[in-house]
This record gives structure tokens, sequence and C-alpha cells, in this order.
């Protein structure tokens, strides 16, 4: 009895344990991502009772909308410059906290510390530093004589000010990941290869980078899926009016999230729309990830 | 057993946790009217109702009232959503004007204040706000009227006797009786005031002035917009424009920081000055007293904004709802806040009380606000207003948002207005 | 390997003082009141109106509701992932089943599906359970994630010798009662780390709280702050306020657990 038992239990248990979490799963990870699918080939308004099958025609529409171009765009553009600036700092910071330094521990804190503090608190004070009137960044480009920029009317300007967040936040943390990652390579090729005379640069180039590849591999696409998706940033810079949701009167800081938001849960509540606009956003981010995964490899056997 | 009892406190940990969460966002209060009940009223701005809710706690002790307060544009748009959802809405919601048409063509989801009995009040009421609180087929009421917005001009005296214009309100009023004429003493104003200083705050509210002048705005009677074909609105729209280019705009976005702060500040000398508007000078800049005072309109008389409120279907206690609301909106209620505030009734009968037109404040250098605000209510001709008003204006606002901050010269910024507004049709 | 420079040392500690600035920024103008505004050149001190403001706050929204309705939901979701995660992990790792890969294959798939794919069917599923509007539609949506049980299975195949459960078994102790007597202990250090990602993700979770919590008396934190920050009452000083108040929790956490949870992310990347 005792022994069926246990055959029963060795048979049934691995089972039982992974269930709660693919039941979990199913129902609100994989059932909503294909219910996507399903709502976004109707004209499914919140406001409204019925919903017809309208086959392709929200993912027509969407094609044809420059505001859905302009969101791409925008997504793009802060994605570029956020991404690549935070990557480059946080392999250098990485590769000086790979040397031997003092206070070891209170700088690997300070790096950490931006990224505990959360995206709308990050959002709420950068606003601040970049307000146009009464913003600590006016003031110090307006004591340094070089002029006030208006952060938020300007598409280049309110781009750079979101990025900025966005670097602020991360770049600590894909410090620590590169330092890990770092530490992993063996100490004596930096030793043969300052012996051969390579300089400190070199050895980054040569040896290290392409060391961390799996890592670098890792962090660029996570990165880029985390860019692609940026939504409270630009939701808490662009204030309060009525608008918000567009990003800035000219549209010009709206984000894929932003627009999908926009179409989903203001006006109309167009959940058919959303849904496609929430399709074409992840085979966007599915194709990001790819050129990356194959640049990043790349870089690698050009060195 | 050590491992048993941690085993049995991460359970408890767990099941206490989802429990306590569970139960907390239960709703629990249904039932007598003895029992403690507690009414939301959900508001944009302060409208004065502070020391109204304790003279109504007096005669009825079981009810509780909070106040959720959030800015005009999110304000209305929860509401939609809460509305859409059927959830998240207070017992009590204010609706300003702009969106009041958007929620009467849906009273499904509100209470109907004529099964309350609220049909016997209706001569009370300036009968076109009246109209405004009810829906579309006209079956049900879905809110009583608290303000209504005849529109003035507040100006600051000590700006305009540094730019050496006239200070004394008939000979300010005196120079701008066409809204041409109040852009010209913008550029005079210009001209003298130094860097730094502008003329006014935000063209988005000198636009919607102007529109809400007219005989029809951005609709017409049968619920079409007709922003491209009403050519009052581009009118309005062209000579704001002209009034950007001259610099008179201070480009600030109404309801930001900077705005709020720029009243204190003194960076713009002149606003247009719905009722409701003093309210929001006096709190944003209570060091300016006695600099600012109040001249007629140009462009003749027009409402602008007031408010409504409304009942969401939601909401559990329909009768206290009905009782506190009816009691906000009430002669005495209206005529108190008006004098607190300065949110105007919209009761005519309040119109040629004493208390009202002998009333002056010090704060705006003692001009005779009840008066103003009582002739500019007699006067005003209603507008029809549209389903989506709100998202028309605010489309026209970013169009004129566009033109100040530089990003699109005007006849572009027009063009890409009549195609957002297309797509609210 | 060389030490660092002087020059370095001093580039990292203008780095430090960048991480630490603009949270010190943010106490500054939470200590001014809001006239301090529009003060040349603006303050880098603190004032003396901290409290005055943390008042404010309080009774601008119901702030203090929303710190615990966020610690009721980071404390239960931080709970069951790493429950559920444990539970899974050691299945994946230590158990031998039939359709084992292609299970494992599964959930490093759905690591890379962006969670606002899902957003508007999961609205649509919690109208139809009558969610919308309570702390319930944030929490279970969280209660499982594909990184934690990655993470475990990861941490398990490792840190778990085969040796001991085999001589569990040769005991007679079920899988059951091993993985409460082994497994669990076993993978504490992992546990903890898992817990506390979790915990801050969840608490700095934004999106999905602001789209399904409406009423102030559900908010979380977050929402509460982006409710502060464009609330009627237009006041850097009380936005910053709320900023702190809602940081102050993950900055204690942090100084408690940070060493921790340095520790856990190399860790976490290097088998990543």
């Amino acid at each position: 009895m005792r022994a069926r038992f246990y055959r029963f239990d060795q048979a049934t248990s691995p089972y039982l344990y992974i269930l709660p979490f693919f039941v979990l799963f199913g129902i609100f990870g994989l059932y909503p991502l294909g219910y996507t699918a399903w709502v976004s080939l109707h004209d499914w308004s919140l406001l409204s009772d019925e919903h017809p099958f309208v086959g392709l025609k929200n993912y027509g529409e969407l094609l044809a909308d420059p505001y859905f171009w302009n969101a791409l765009r925008n997504t793009i553009s802060i994605m570029l410059l956020s991404t690549v600036p935070q990557l480059i700092f946080a392999i250098l910071l990485a590769n000086m906290l790979n040397r031997k330094i003092r206070l070891q521990t209170l700088f690997r804190l300070g790096m950490l510390l931006p990224n505990v503090t959360s995206v709308v608190a990050v959002a709420v004070i950068f606003s601040q530093l970049f307000g146009r009137d009464f913003g600590l960044i006016n003031w110090i480009l307006e004591t340094l004589g070089l002029g006030r920029i208006d952060w938020q009317a300007g598409t280049a300007s309110s781009h750079i000010a979101i990025a900025v967040m966005i670097i602020w936040r991360w770049t600590g943390y894909n410090t620590l990941i590169f330092l890990a990652a770092m530490q992993a390579v063996p100490k004596d090729l930096y030793e043969a290869a300052t012996l051969d005379g390579a300089t400190p640069m070199q050895q980054l180039r040569r040896i290290t980078l392409p060391m961390i590849r799996p890592t670098l591999i890792f962090t660029v696409i996570i990165s880029t899926i985390y860019g692609m998706q940026i939504f409270a940033e630009p939701q808490v810079f662009a204030g309060s009016n009525a608008g918000a949701l567009s990003g800035g009167n000219a549209r010009q800081f709206q984000t894929l999230t932003l627009y999908l938001v926009e179409n989903g849960f203001s006006k109309g509540f167009e959940f058919g729309y959303a849904s496609a606009v929430a399709w074409v956003m992840f085979l966007i981010i599915i194709v990001f990830a790819l050129i990356n995964f194959v640049l990043v490899r790349r870089v690698r056997s050009a060195s | 057993m050590r491992t048993l009892s941690r085993r049995a406190g991460l359970a408890a940990v767990l099941a206490l946790s989802l429990l306590g969460v569970v139960a907390c966002s239960k709703d629990s209060d249904t039932g007598s009217s003895d029992e403690k009940i507690t009414l939301n009223v959900g508001l944009f701005g302060d409208f004065g109702f502070q020391p109204l809710y304790e003279e109504f706690k007096k005669t009825h002790p079981n009810v509780e009232i909070k106040e959720r307060i959030a800015d005009f544009g999110a304000h209305h748009q929860n509401l939609a959503a809460h509305l859409a959802t059927n959830s998240g809405a207070a017992d009590i919601e204010a609706v300003e004007l702009a969106y009041i048409s958007q929620f009467t063509s849906q009273p499904g989801k509100f209470h109907n204040l004529l099964d309350q009995g609220a049909g016997s009040m209706e001569s009370q009421w300036l009968p076109w706000k009246w109209q405004q609180g009810l829906s579309t087929d006209k079956k049900s009421l879905i809110g009583l009227g608290t303000d209504v917005g005849g529109m003035a001009m507040c100006y600051r005296t000590d700006l305009f006797a540094k730019a050496g214009l006239p200070t004394e309100r008939d000979k300010v009023s005196a120079l701008w009786p066409t809204w041409q004429e109040y852009v010209n003493v913008g550029k005079t104003y210009q001209s003298k005031a130094g860097k730094g200083a502008y003329f006014f705050e935000a063209s988005g509210n000198m636009f919607r002035a102007m529109v809400e002048q007219g005989q029809t705005g951005v609709y017409d009677n049968s619920d079409k917009i007709i922003v491209g074909e009403n050519p009052d609105v581009k009118k309005a729209w062209d000579l704001t424009v002209d009034a950007i280019k001259a610099g008179e705009s201070a480009k600030l976005a109404a309801w930001t920081p900077e705005w709020t702060a720029a009243f204190g500040k003194g960076t713009f000398a002149t606003i247009v000055c719905p009722a409701w508007m003093t309210a929001y000078i006096e709190g944003n800049a209570k060091d300016a007293a006695g600099k600012w005072d109040v001249a007629t309109v140009p462009g003749g008389s027009g409402n602008m904004g007031g408010s409504h409120l409304v009942l969401p279907k939601q909401g559990k206690h329909p009768k206290e709802a009905y009782e506190l609301i009816k009691f906000l909106t009430s002669s005495e209620s209206q005529a108190a806040v008006f004098k607190k505030t300065g949110n105007f009734p919209s009761l005519p009968k309040l119109y040629d009380d004493p208390s009202i037109t002998g009333f002056s404040k010090a704060y705006f250098n003692n001009a005779p606000i009840g008066k103003i605000f009582s002739d500019a209510a007699k006067a005003v001709q209603p507008q029809h207003m549209g389903p989506k008003t709100g998202d028309v204006m605010t489309a026209i606002g970013q169009g004129l948002g566009r033109i100040e901050q530089g990003q699109q010269q005007p006849d572009a910024a027009w063009t890409q207005v009549l195609s957002d507004v297309a797509k609210l049709q | 390997m060389k030490s660092l420079g002087k020059v370095g040392h001093l580039i990292l500690l203008g780095v430090l003082l960048l991480s630490i600035f603009p949270i010190y920024f943010s106490f500054v103008v939470a200590s001014q009141d809001n006239s301090a505004l529009g003060k040349v050149p603006p303050p880098v001190l603190p004032g003396a109106n901290i409290l005055d403001n943390i008042q404010r706050v309080f009774d601008t929204v119901p702030f203090g509701q929303a710190l615990i309705n966020s610690l009721l939901v980071s404390a239960a979701v931080s709970v069951s992932v790493v429950l559920f995660s444990t539970l899974a992990g050691f299945a994946f790792a230590k158990l031998r089943f039939r359709g084992r890969t292609a299970a494992l294959v599964l959930v490093v798939a759905t690591m890379t599906v962006p969670p606002q794919l899902g957003i508007i069917p999961l609205y649509l599923l919690m109208i139809k359970f009558e969610w919308t509007d309570s702390l319930v539609a944030v929490i279970f949506p969280a209660l499982v994630n594909a990184f934690g049980v990655f993470f475990m299975t990861q941490f398990l195949r490792e840190a778990l010798p085969t040796e001991l459960l085999e001589a569990g078994r040769v005991d007679g102790c079920g899988n059951h009662r091993l993985f409460w007597h082994v497994v669990l202990p076993a993978a504490r250090p992992a546990a903890a780390v898992l817990g506390m990602l979790t915990f801050l993700g969840t608490w700095n979770d934004f999106i999905w709280p602001l789209l399904v919590l409406q009423s102030p008396e559900q908010q979380t934190a977050q929402v509460a702050l982006s409710t502060l920050r464009s609330g009627y009452v237009q006041d850097y000083s009380l936005a910053l306020t709320g900023t702190l108040l809602a940081t102050v929790p993950l900055l204690v956490v942090f100084g408690l657990l940070g060493k921790q949870l340095i520790g856990g992310i190399m860790h976490g990347a290097v088998k990543g």
C-alpha cells in the first residue's frame, strides 16, 4: 500500500508542483495573449454592447494612422537615446568597479539606489528638474549663459529628458550585471595581455567584451524590450492636462504604450483597436530583439 | 518541528494577506438610515462645499462625506472610464459644461433625479441650466446645476499702471468692446511691459471664451461637429493666433504648477474670468490681494463653464446623495458658495437679491463682483453643447499649443485640428 | 588586476553623487513651501516644512491607505511568487517527468512576452470577475511569473544536492515532505532575493494598477503618487513629498538588505 502510494506520488507530484504556475499563468498570462488577437479582429468598444467581427480592419486603420507611425518613431528614438548611452556607461563603470577599489560596497550600493526608486517617483522628480520655468536644469543652463530650454515642447529635447530618466534608473543595475560577468573572466588573460603591452582600453575591447558576450546579448535584448514599452516616464512628464496621453501638444513624445492606452482607455474605449496596437507592438519588439541578437553576435565575430 | 512551524507560518501569511485584501475591498454598507454611510463627492477644484457638509451632517448625523479632488481634465476622463467599467465612480460627481452632454447622452448610467421628485424645482433654475442637466431624450434629469460662468475679464491694476494703461475698471472695460480691440491693447501692453511680461496666460481660455459667446459653437443643434464650417470658430482661432504671434501669451498650460505659480508672480496681466475663475485667482495668488480687479469681457456676454452635480448609478445611496446635492444647490448654499469662492449661482432669484448684487471683495480691489456677474448671467444666451465638446476643445487647445510652442505654423495646426476633430464625430 | 587610480575613484564618486542627488533634491523641495518654487537661485538646502507637507499629502489623497495597499499587494505577491516558483523550480530541477523539457522551454519563452500585450483582455477578464477597482485585480495576475520559476530552477539545480534528496527518499519521505523539509530550507537564500526583487517590482508597478484601480481608497502608492502630481493642488513640494513617502519604505528595505540584493542580481546574472 505504502509502496504504491509512493510510486503514485513520484509520478504525479511533479505535475502537482508545476500546476499552480501553469494554471495561474494560463488564466492571467497565456489566455489574455491569445484573446488579444481575437479582440483585435473586432470593432470592440467598451461603451457598446455589440462587438461585430471586422477582420483585419483595425490593423489596416492602424497602419494608415500617422499618429501610430509617429508613436513608433518616438519610441525607437527614446529607446536608442536611452539604451545606447546606458549600456556604454554601464560597461565603463563595471570595468572600473572590476579593479581593486576602495569603498567597494558603498559604490555598489550607490549604483543600485536609482533602480530601487520607482519609475513614477523618478518621473516626478525629473519632471521638476526639467521644468520650463522653475526647473533646476534650466536654471543652471541660464546661469551658464546657455539660455532656457522648453524641454517638453521640443521633440529632441523631450526625448532627451525622458531618456535621462531611463538612463539614471537603469545604468547602475546593468553595471552590476556586467560586473558579475566580468568577474567570471579568467584573470590570467589580462595578465598575459598586460605583458604583451595591451592598454586597458584594448583589454576591454579584445578580452572583456567578447568574454561577456552572452551577458551583453541578454542585457541588450532586455533593455530593448523595456525601451519599447516606456509608459510611466512620458505619462508623468506630460503633466495633467486633458491631452496628457497624447504625449505633448504635437504628440512629440507619445510612445507606443501611451498610444495604446490613449485608444483603449480614453477616447471611446476602443479595445479592438488597442488590441491591434498591442499585437503590432509585440511583433515590433520581436523584430528588434532579433536585430539586436544578430548585431551583438557580429560585434564579436568582427573582433 | 521548526520546519513545520515555518511552513505553517508561510501558508498563514499568504492566506491572511489574501483574505485581508479581499475583505478590505468589499463594500460593507447597505441598509437602514441609521447605519453610518459614507458619501464620496468627486470634484475638480475647490467648490467651497466644506462648510456646507458640516451643516448637512447636522440633519443627517449618519452620513459621512468625503471629497475626492482631481484636476479638470483627469476628473472628466476618469469619470468616463468609471462609467464605462461600472466601477470606481463616487456617489456624487461634478460635471463641467464642456462634458455634460457626453453624460446626458448615456442616462442609463445615472440615477434619474425626476424619480426623486426633482421636477418640482425646475422653475428655480435658469431654464437653459436646467435643460443642460436633462438627458438627450428629455426623459430623465441626471444633474442639478451648481454654478454658471457668466464672463468678465480680470486684470492686474499694478501691471496695467506700469504699462501706462488705465487702471480704473470702467475705463479698462472701455478699452476692449471687442476681442480685436483686446488683442490690440495686448500689443500696446507687450510694447511697454518688460521682458518676461505677458498680456494673458494661455491662449486656450481666450479661444474658448470667444467661441462660447457665439450663437453656436463647435456643435450645431443636431450634434454634428462644425468646427470647420462655423465661421465664428475660425475667426476666434485666427484672432487667437494673432495674439500669440504678437507675443501676448505666457504659453502656460492651464492647471499645471507653472500656471499656478504664475498667478502669484504676476507673469501675466489679464485672464478671462468666468465667475469660477475668481476662486482660482484668489487661491493661486494669496499675496496679490488688492492688485486684481474685474472689468467686462470683450465681445458682449457669454457663459463659460459652470457645473452640475450628478449621481452615477453605481452609487449605493441615491436617496442620501440626492438630499445632499439638493442641499448643495439650494439658494442658501449657492449664495454662500459665491461669497466664499466666487462660483456664481444658477438660480435667477438670487440675481436681484441685494446680498448678492451688493457683494464685493477686497481681494479684487472691492470690485462689485456680485453686480458684475449678475449682469453677466442675466445676459447669457445659451449655446448648444454636443457630446464631445470637451474633447473637441482639447484638440483645438493642443493645436493652439503647437503654435505657441513653435512646433507648427498656424495653417498646418488648423489642418491637423480639423482632422483630429473629424475623428471625434 | 590593477587597482583603480585616483581619477577613477573620483569618477565613481561623481557617479555616486549623481545617483543620490535627485533623491536628495526631492527632499529639498519636499521640505520647502510651494512659494519657494520660483526662487532664484533654487534652494539646495532643506527647509523646515517637511512635516507640514506630509500632513498635506495625507489630507489631499488617502496616502496612508495607499501605502497599506501597496504593502498588502507586494507582500501577497512576493510570498506567492516565491512559494510557487520554488515548487515549480523543484520539479524542473530535480524531478523527472514526461514533458519536463517542453514545459521548461515554454516557461523561458514566455519570459520575453511583454506584460502590456495582455492588458486589454486582462481588463475584460477583471470586468467579468467584477474585480475592477479592487486590489485582487492587481494581486491575482501577478501571483506567478516565469522569471521566478526560471530563477528558482537554476538555483535549485546547483544548490540542492541530489544526494540529500535521495537520502530523504531512502528514509521514506515523499516528495511533499522533501519539499517542506529539504527543498524550502535549501532555497532560502534565493527565496530571499526573489522575494525582494518581486517586492520591489510589485511596489513600483504602475501601468496596470493605474488602469484597473480607480477610487482613491483602492489605489497603490504609485497611482496615488501620480494622482498627486496631476491633482488639483498644483504644487511641486506636495508632489515630491509624496514621492519621498512612497520611496522611503523601499530605501529602508534597501538599506537593510541591499548587499544581499546586489549579490542576488549579480548571481542571477552569471547564471542568466
